[in-house]
């Protein structure tokens, strides 16, 4: 494994060289913003304490491991692969993300997964207001509690809650929970080492589709 | 953008190290405020402002912050969007005897709410939004409400985005508006509190690693006392 240090771009630039199957530990990230952004390749990182803004952001593939907290905006429009921090996540966690899988052990601050396009966000902890807003695709699993406005204007994509909800957002409504979404939190919770998770009681929350068209019973209104 | 970074302690065994510590953290917010900057240190003698335009590393040299000793103290480093770039448009506002106001964001009903504070006799010194907040605060605990209250009053009188940290002698307060759009992080130890607009401005504090970090919520007054 090679250990690395220094300015972010050099740092970045070096993770971005890495062949497939190759392993690298930042030392010492001390919160910089934008570091391991863009990787593209079967490569293992490892960011040893806390990360800033964006961290692992655009990623296909890479597997990522943060040994602390994370700033904003961590897995920012991932295509695919793994980020797991070991910690706690700023605001907007995941967002935009297309594919892959981000892992935060801690708990999640405001509008994680807002618009949310296909990627998992997997959180063991609590996660602020307006998580899963406009999100079209995608899941998102909370192992914690949920704040206020708990999926505002959900497009398709469905939420998992271990704990309680705060309040809803507009459009979303809690909905039966089906035997595939028992077998899909299971092996989600599984996946992330969520031993708390009870896949068989987290609620599961998703669009009303009321936003998707616009009413002519409310014409005035527009 | 704009930078804020506070710092209140709780263990009079670090007040000799208050302006080295705050200079610290005023570098990590460097970027986000490069027009002016300014501070308010709690120090034996009471609140003391200090404001100048240009590069904010630079003016905590001038300021001779590091050597600033005392039990609270602020920082701001702006990035001018509502007013012009001078020294009395820099933060902190401070309005009133040991009150300091620092803002991020931009506040989009200011003009309304300071012809509403002059109909009632409060005087402006710019043409500052934030100033409308400080005033606003003034205005309020002059009229008797306590610093709680009158956060509170800020959430519901005032429109846009803001992160503020609010300090008087011996209360440090921060609040941010229903979307919560603008950083705020706040760490805890039994030795200090400090928030910032900027993580790696915490990373430096003495104890950092066993600190409490969080994010307070959307128009949640979160507020500490000597």
């Amino acid at each position: 494994m090679e250990a690395l240090t220094g300015e972010v771009r050099a740092i970045n630039r070096a993770l971005r060289a890495l062949p497939d199957g190759a392993s690298a530990l930042v030392a010492d990230p001390r919160g910089r913003h934008n570091l391991a952004v863009g990787l593209d390749a079967d490569v293992r990182i490892t960011l040893d304490g806390p990360a800033g803004y964006y961290t692992g952001g655009l990623g296909k593939r890479a597997d990522l491991t943060v040994n602390g907290p994370v700033g904003w905006g961590v897995g920012e429009n991932l295509m695919s692969g793994r980020i797991h921090v070991k910690g706690d996540a700023s605001q907007s966690a995941a967002a935009t993300a297309h594919g892959g899988l981000v892992i935060v052990d801690g708990d999640a601050s405001l509008r994680a997964g807002i618009s949310l396009k296909g990627g998992t966000l997997a959180v063991g902890g609590d996660v602020g207001a307006y998580c899963g807003f406009m999100a079209q695709a995608g899941t998102v699993l909370i192992g914690g509690d949920a704040g206020d406005g708990l999926g505002d204007s959900l497009y398709e994509a469905v939420i998992y809650v271990s704990g309680r909800i705060a309040g809803l957002g507009t459009d979303a409504r809690v909905e039966d929970l089906t035997e595939d979404d028992v077998r899909k939190v299971r092996d989600l919770a599984k996946t992330c080492g969520f031993d708390h998770v009870d896949p068989e009681n987290v609620t599961r929350v998703a669009s009303a589709r009321t936003l998707y068209h616009f009413s002519t019973q409310h014409h005035a209104a527009y | 953008m704009c930078g804020i970074v506070g710092l209140h302690l709780k263990d009079p065994a670090l007040e000799p190290q208050l302006g080295a510590l705050l200079s610290g953290m005023l570098a990590q917010v460097r970027e986000r405020g490069p027009d002016s900057a300014g501070v308010g240190v709690y120090g034996p003698g009471g609140l003391a402002v200090r404001k100048g335009v240009g590069d904010p590393v630079a003016l905590a040299e001038e300021f001779g912050l590091a050597g600033m000793r005392g039990h609270q103290a602020v920082g701001h480093t702006r990035m001018a969007t509502e007013s012009a770039i001078t020294v009395e448009g820099s933060h902190p506002f401070s309005p009133r005897p040991g009150l300091c106001l620092v803002h991020n964001g931009s506040f989009a009903n200011h003009a309304t709410v300071r012809r509403a504070l002059e109909a009632e006799g409060v005087v402006f010194d710019t043409d500052n939004d934030s100033e409308v907040a400080a005033r606003f605060v003034a205005h309020r605990l002059d009229r008797g409400d306590d610093l709680d209250k009158a956060l509170r009053l800020v959430c519901d009188v005032f429109d846009g985005f803001y992160t503020l940290l609010v300090t008087t002698d011996d209360e440090f307060a921060v609040v941010r508006d229903a979307v919560a759009c603008k950083p705020a992080i706040l760490a805890e130890t039994p030795a200090w509190v400090a928030m910032v607009s900027e993580y790696r401005a915490l990373v430096g504090l003495p104890g950092f690693a066993a600190a409490r970090v969080f994010e307070p919520g959307p128009e949640e007054v979160c507020l500490w006392k000597r």
